[in-house]
């Protein structure tokens, strides 16, 4: 349950790259070599380690096509814990290395096995369990997703590090993983001879009590138009808090429900200070057809809110019609560079015309530039990006009152610079993709009643609540062309 | 100083190897120990400072003795080191934990370790209230002494196993703020204290309820020699391993006080961090795992909580406890609930990619109550994995590389079962799914490559198309098409050669029904032959390309030739274009084709054409190399029979039977592949010296004589005197002709070449062409010139073992070593360098007679030696005046022995026979010069007393005494043991 050593490596594209931040835990190694036995392999220095590491990840030797130890079609990479192969010998192997590679960032653990020969299945190991975990939260304490590695965020994050895991793995064991922000200032800490007090919770709140709570609702989406081939879309929800409460150990409960009709709720995940929860939330799942028992709410989740804020719990839900419905039709015109393009997308009645944004894009991959754009759309605008490549067609806050837009026309691409390359979208596969964001709607008809929040404490605190719907990778195809098919609900 | 303080500690960590290159541990550790103690420091940079020891102990103290010393260091800091700085304390617990730990000093003989322990047991009971103490500053003090000794406890398992009962009081305190680490302290106490005790034969109830109760008051305080608590034992593998349940300890149904402590600490378990819990969870499963008279059934109040959550270590800890407890915790019901939580966590899009690669591992590998298949730890799926489940983890193009494969390798165990059901049922038809992965998947993956996907596209879709052919590699249909698929992809990109190559090695290694790589291998003969029907067509690269893979190609035996034979004659007569004509490389890789159709087993049929194509390439190709080797060639297959050609070929890397990973190289073989070129060329290192010098006579032996040569006298003659003129100076004659000779500056020493030991490392047994280089240290002898040894053999009893004769020039005439390396070849034919063991030039091979010439008589030496004495004896009182060539270093010292008469001769004779003045009118004196070069002198005359020996001794360079007195007192030291011992 120990992990022997850490790494955080930067890179652009495969370039520069370099360890930034290394950590090893030799008494966590000193159990490794005793319990491996002559198997034990020693963790080379870190310039090795970095190598290694960059050809399994095939990161290494970028300029070159093909490299045996890199491309070998036998390195199936199908776990997260990769096998460095520190010498030729069967035995210098390190394993599992845990990498989580996110934009220019790698992070890298490797854990402790706590048995000898023959390797034990990952999947019996808890340390790798702990080392995803452990790794998962310092990224999101390095800033996540939109880190630059030269950028203002890193270097000095990188900097709390030593100090940062002196805290929360002091000598290899994960106890916790680092808080992105500083706890808050409010805090102070419980006195001696209060009840216990939860390890996430460092302290009590003082100040004007309040409690937030959002529901986000996000949907996925596939639409072909095409008889051959089944729409799909999905739904998933999140509900984050915020709860400036007082108390060592207060308790809120806050309840989710569903309209009469609504489909439950469905492979529901709660933060681990949720104290108790029922057997029939857990029940419905996404991955079978449900057992008709049709538990719908409501949803009650008793916690113990941390001080920072944090995601109380997540669902997936199945509704019966995606938000816009759209179809796309493009057209090969006799002149080669010549396109026909016909859209059309209507917003369901379900669905509130509201938006804080919307707009559809159609980029045109494997293409020249465009040269003459002669669309005509029947509401909102369309712009042309700087590289002629990417048509937006900004729909603004409102659909018409019809619900249903369309756009007609043809574009000519006989432009001097080659466009952008997607090997996925050849010919006439090609899709538009939808970003948009209801305020104050979901599709499951989820929400939280702001008096169905209740908080157990002295003084009645402020509660808010809010709930947005918004799109994520919602892809109308082409329909004259083909598309590549991404379920397998037609399997069945 | 800070600021390189902080450099230096990022420096040694960047690469402590290369930072020691250039100091050494000794030194680092003592300087940053010093630091720890310099009140000027900032308790930051001190702080830093731990650095090196935290995460490198054993490179900073390789012993335990050095470890030990740290660590009374490393207290001391400790307890001077004002409160406030917690941080500061906190590491120095850590770096201490660390180092004791490391370097083995955790023992009830170590006072290091003694004293710490209890140090960190007074911390973790210390129940005092810091205001300082605020819970955005760093964690406290006690938190870590727990975690210490958690730490402790794991690489020592049993240390505290005595203070059950005191760590359960203070987990119990009303102390809110270290409950977690208290917690988690006391439950791997308790796992590694039953561990050892279901170890014990016999052990029962009272243990355990003595265990429980335990409550020493400080560890090693009350029994410092109390061998139970020292054995060191090894940290404790998890008992939850999948080779079955570890010890278990027969306890009958009352274990009321184990009971009680554990749902104590389950209830509790949610105030913890989920990190902290979960390693709390795998501890209890681990306890009740073993303890047969608790039920699993006290985890049952936790998994509904466990089952919902959303972190990975949590629930991992769920499926952990599944396949610990199977049934007694999960009814069938549990487990397709658990399962199906499971696959919808492998798809949930509030998961990481890591974490749902993670999960879907699990599911391959997933803990049934009633496991039917590979139980070996190998990959299987639930029997309640339906297929509607796995629709849910069908593989799309749009997955990350990893997932789609992982989803890939699901998707087919699913569709294996399901088409081996089908065709039992005599259906023979592929069912959906499996249309599904190829149409959807493969063809798309394909799609991506053939329309310019980049590099990881491309290797995503060799690998799919490896796992695809593992599993469905047996059904024709679909086996036959990316056959026929993967050929027409490797017409149109042939850059794409090598993955298609690697593609067909892989399916040859055995995973692939056999024959399916031979195939695909035809096929790609079919399409490189057809694509050269005009090779003027095709770009030089592509053509570079075909001639690789028809390389490949003939190293099928199964596999016809003569139309890759053709191929190459269609390309060596290519007129166009010329330049074509002139390329080593086209050449050379043209030439591999050759070399392996010379290994192929139907060679008779290819005879004419193939020296067609040979003769063609030697006669008209435009580089000499190539030429050349196609002579080579030519004249093999023409001069050779099919078996001896084989043969000579063998030894090169051909041969049908996976060849291709055969890295031996031949002579012939020069040109076979060019990354074997690069390592034949490249200077390989060995790891560890394999032979070195041996001094070919006793204790490093004497200095070979050179005998003055003929041009001595010369030089003698040609400086004007003749010092058998009576009334001559000898001296000053010797002088000028010591001055013109060059041979007297030089020493020769006598070694031998041997293999360190018997049997050393595989492949040095017959070494060639040895150059031996040689490195003086610090400058005391000029660098010598490199030696060559023809050969070395291992097995040296039937041929001597090679001479070695060293020159050497001594700058001073002290003693020295010698660094020693060597570059030879080995059995390999590779080019090796390495270092030999350092040879060390001992005072007594600096010795030489007096460097004149043979012509001097003995008269002659007795006369110079009596002048240099008087010369030497003369000493600095100014009364020698006038000499002006005497050395300002001139000295004289006496050396006694005790020797008998026998003794002294037998010393005389031993040590220095060749140096030797004899003096007719002196019978009981010893008179022996010994001339050190470049130009010293020591002069001894020993004289025997009633018992004991005088040597005295007269030099012109005092710094030679040292190392006079050292010599005589181990040559008459010897003398005396020897004695002794007869």
């Amino acid at each position: 349950m120990s992990i022997r050593a850490v790494w955080i490596i930067t890179h652009e594209k495969g370039e520069h790259v370099s360890v930034r931040f290394s950590r090893r835990f030799p008494t966590v190694e000193y159990r490794a070599k005793s319990l491996a036995g002559s198997s034990y392999q020693a963790v080379p220095e870190d310039s090795a380690v970095l190598q290694l590491l960059l050809t399994e990840l095939g990161l290494a030797d970028p300029g070159k096509p093909y490299v045996a130890q890199r491309d070998d079609c036998l390195n199936q990479q199908r776990t997260p814990a990769l096998e460095l192969h520190v010498d030729s010998s069967a035995k210098g192997i390190l394993w599992p290395v845990l990498v989580i590679s996110r934009g220019p960032l790698i992070l890298a653990c490797l854990p402790l096995v706590e048995a000898g020969e023959p390797r034990p299945p990952l999947s019996s190991l808890l340390s790798v369990s702990q080392g995803l975990t452990l790794l998962e939260g310092l990224q999101s304490f390095l800033g996540g997703s939109e880190i630059k590695t030269d950028g203002d965020g890193l270097a000095p994050r990188l900097a709390l590090m030593p100090s940062v895991l002196q805290q929360v793995c002091p000598l290899g064991t994960p106890l916790d993983v680092p808080q992105a922000r500083a706890p808050s200032t409010a805090g102070v800490p419980a006195a001696a001879g209060s009840p216990r007090q939860p390890a996430w919770r460092t302290g009590q709140h003082r100040g004007r009590p309040a409690v937030n709570v959002a529901l986000t609702e996000t949907v996925r989406c596939m639409q072909y138009g095409d008889p051959s081939k089944q729409d799909l879309w999905d739904v998933y929800g999140t509900v984050t808090c915020k709860c400036d409460v007082e108390g060592v150990l207060p308790n809120v409960t806050v309840t989710l429900a569903l309209p009469p009709n609504g489909s439950p709720l469905q492979d529901i995940l709660a933060h681990p200070c949720v104290t108790s929860l029922d057997s029939s939330i857990l029940n419905a799942s996404s991955v079978d057809d449900g057992d008709g028992s049709a538990f719908s709410g409501p949803y009650k989740f008793p916690f113990c809110p941390p001080l920072e804020p944090f995601k109380l719990c997540s669902y997936t839900s199945q509704v019966p019609v995606p938000p816009i419905l759209g179809s796309y039709q493009l057209k090969q015109q006799q002149e080669v560079n010549h396109l026909r393009v016909s859209v059309n997308l209507k917003l369901h009645e379900s669905v509130k015309n509201t938006f804080e944004y919307c707009e559809a894009r159609l980029p045109f991959f494997n293409r020249v530039q465009m040269s003459t754009v002669d669309v005509k759309v029947s509401s909102g605008h369309l712009d042309v990006n700087k590289e002629k490549n990417l048509l937006v067609w900004v729909l603004g806050q409102k659909f018409p009152k019809s619900r249903e837009v369309t756009m007609e026309g043809g574009i000519r691409f006989s432009g001097q610079l080659p466009g952008p390359v997607d090997p996925l979208c050849t010919d006439l596969t090609a899709y538009i993709k939808l970003y948009f964001k209801v305020p104050d709607l979901t599709l499951s008809g989820c929400s939280v009643d702001q008096h169905s929040v209740q908080v157990y404490s002295c003084a009645k605190p402020k509660i808010v609540t809010c709930r947005a719907l918004q799109s994520k990778e919602y892809f109308i195809w082409n329909s004259t062309g083909p598309a590549p098919v991404s379920s397998g609900q037609m399997i069945l | 100083m800070a600021v390189s303080w902080v450099e230096r500690v990022a420096s040694f960590l960047r690469s402590p190897s290369r930072f020691l290159a250039s100091t050494t541990s000794e030194v680092f550790l003592v300087e940053l120990l010093r630091e720890q103690r310099d009140e000027r420091v900032t308790y930051d940079v001190k702080l830093t400072m731990l650095s090196p020891l935290c995460e490198h102990p054993t490179l900073l103290c390789p012993s335990a003795c050095t470890g030990e010393e740290t660590c009374l260091e490393l207290m001391s800091v400790f307890s001077h080191c004002p409160p406030k700085y917690t941080e500061f304390r906190c590491q120095l617990l850590l770096t201490l934990t660390t180092v004791l730990v490391s370097t083995g000093c955790v023992s009830a003989h170590s006072h290091a370790s003694r004293d710490f322990l209890e140090l960190l047991l007074k911390l973790a009971q210390d129940t005092y209230y810091d205001p300082a103490d605020l819970p955005s500053a760093p964690r406290s003090t006690r938190a870590a002494a727990c975690e210490c000794l958690r730490e402790l406890e794991a690489c020592c398992p049993g240390l505290l196993s005595q203070h059950l009962e005191l760590l359960n009081g203070l987990r119990q305190q009303e102390n809110p703020r270290h409950h977690q680490a208290l917690s988690g302290l006391y439950a791997v106490v308790l796992r590694n204290g039953v561990h050892l005790l279901a170890r014990q034969a016999g052990a029962g109830p009272e243990g355990l309820k003595a265990l429980l109760g335990g409550n020493a008051a400080v560890a090693w305080e009350a029994e410092p020699e109390s061998p139970a608590q020292m054995d060191r034992v090894a940290p404790l593998p998890s008992v939850l391993g999948p080779s079955g349940l570890g010890p278990t300890l027969q306890t009958g149904p009352d274990c009321k006080e184990l009971r009680s402590v554990l749902s104590s600490l389950l209830e509790e378990s949610y105030l913890l961090t989920p990190l902290s819990q979960a390693a709390l969870l795998h501890a209890l499963t681990e306890v009740v795992a073993m303890v047969s008279g608790v039920s699993p059934a006290i985890f049952k109040a936790q998994l509904l909580r466990l089952l919902g959550t959303s972190k990975v270590c949590l629930f991992h800890c769920t499926l952990l406890m599944k396949a610990a407890f199977t049934d007694s915790l999960f009814s069938a019901e549990d487990e397709a609930f658990l399962l199906k939580r499971l696959v919808a966590l492998c798809q949930h899009p509030q998961m990481s990619p890591a974490a749902q690669l993670f999960y879907t591992d699990c599911l391959v590998h997933f803990p049934e109550n009633r496991p039917i298949g590979a139980a070996d730890g190998g990959e299987a799926l639930p029997v309640l994995f339906t297929r509607r489940l796995a629709a849910c983890l069908v593989p799309t193009v749009f997955d990350e590389p990893a997932t789609m494969l992982a989803r890939l390798n699901v998707s087919a165990l699913v569709h294996l079962e399901e088409h081996g059901a089908r065709e039992e049922e005599g259906g023979g038809a592929a069912g959906g799914g499996l249309a599904y992965l190829w149409d959807h998947l493969l063809l798309r993956l394909l799609h991506v490559v053939e329309h310019g996907g980049d590099r990881a596209g491309v290797v995503t879709f060799f690998r799919a198309s490896f796992l695809f052919l593992c599993h469905f590699g047996h059904v024709a249909r679909y086996a036959a098409d990316l056959r026929r698929r993967l050929c027409a992809l490797y017409l149109r990109h042939s850059r794409l050669a090598p993955h298609v190559l690697n593609l067909a090695d892989r399916a040859q290694d055995g995973a692939v029904r056999p024959g399916w790589a031979v195939a695909l291998l035809r096929s790609l003969q079919g399409a490189a032959v057809s694509a050269g029907v005009d090779p003027g067509a095709v770009s030089q690269e592509d053509l570079r390309w075909h001639l690789r893979v028809l390389a490949r190609v003939a190293e099928e035996g199964q596999i016809g030739q003569g139309g890759t034979v053709d191929f190459l004659f269609a390309v060596a007569t290519s007129a166009s274009p010329a330049s074509r004509n002139e390329d080593w490389r086209l050449g050379s890789d043209l030439l591999a084709v050759c070399r392996h159709l010379l290994a192929h087993p139907g060679l008779d049929a290819l005879l004419c054409p193939l020296a067609d194509v040979l003769q063609h390439v030697a006669r008209h190709h435009g580089d000499t190399d190539v030429r050349d080797h196609a002579r080579l060639y030519y004249s093999l297959l023409t001069t050779l029979s099919r078996e001896k050609l084989a043969g000579v070929l063998a030894n090169g890397g051909g041969g049908a039977n996976g060849g291709r990973q055969d890295n031996k190289r031949a002579l012939s073989a020069m040109v076979v592949e060019s990354q074997d070129l690069t390592s034949a060329l490249t200077i390989h290192k060995a790891r560890a010296p394999v032979f070195h010098l041996v001094a070919k006579d006793r204790a490093g032996g004497w200095a070979e004589s050179t005998p003055a040569p003929e041009d001595d006298d010369e030089a003698a003659a040609a400086a004007g005197t003749d010092p058998g003129a009576a009334g001559a100076d000898v001296l000053s004659s010797y002088r000028s002709q010591l001055l013109s000779s060059a041979s007297a500056a030089e020493i020769s020493l006598a070694y031998e070449l041997r293999h360190l030991d018997a049997a050393g490392p595989a492949g040095f047994d017959r070494l060639f062409s040895l150059r031996l280089h040689f490195e003086p240290s610090a400058g005391r002898f000029a660098a010598p010139a490199d030696v060559c040894v023809p050969r070395l053999f291992r097995e040296g009893a039937s041929a001597p073992p090679p001479a070695v004769t060293l020159t050497l020039r001594p700058r001073a005439p002290y003693p020295g070593t010698l660094r020693c390396s060597a570059v030879f070849t080995a059995q390999d034919e590779l080019t090796w360098h390495a270092a030999l063991p350092d040879v060390r030039v001992a005072f007594r091979q600096l010795f030489k007679p007096l460097p004149v010439p043979a012509s001097w008589g003995p008269a002659l030496r007795l006369r110079a030696f009596e002048g240099l004495w008087d010369e030497f004896c003369d000493g600095g009182d100014g009364e020698g005046g006038g000499r002006t060539d005497a050395s300002p270093d001139r000295a004289s010292s006496l050396f006694c022995g005790r020797l008998g008469e026998a003794e002294l001769e037998a010393l005389l004779e031993e040590h220095f026979a060749p140096f030797r003045v004899a003096d007719p009118g002196d019978a009981t004196g010893h008179r022996v010069l010994l001339f050190l070069p470049p130009r010293s002198h020591v002069l001894l005359r020993i004289r025997p007393q009633e018992d004991a020996v005088q040597f005295h001794v007269a030099t012109d360079n005092w710094r030679l005494l040292p190392h006079v007195n050292d010599f005589l007192l181990s040559i008459t030291d010897w003398e005396a043991r020897n004695g002794v011992d007869s």
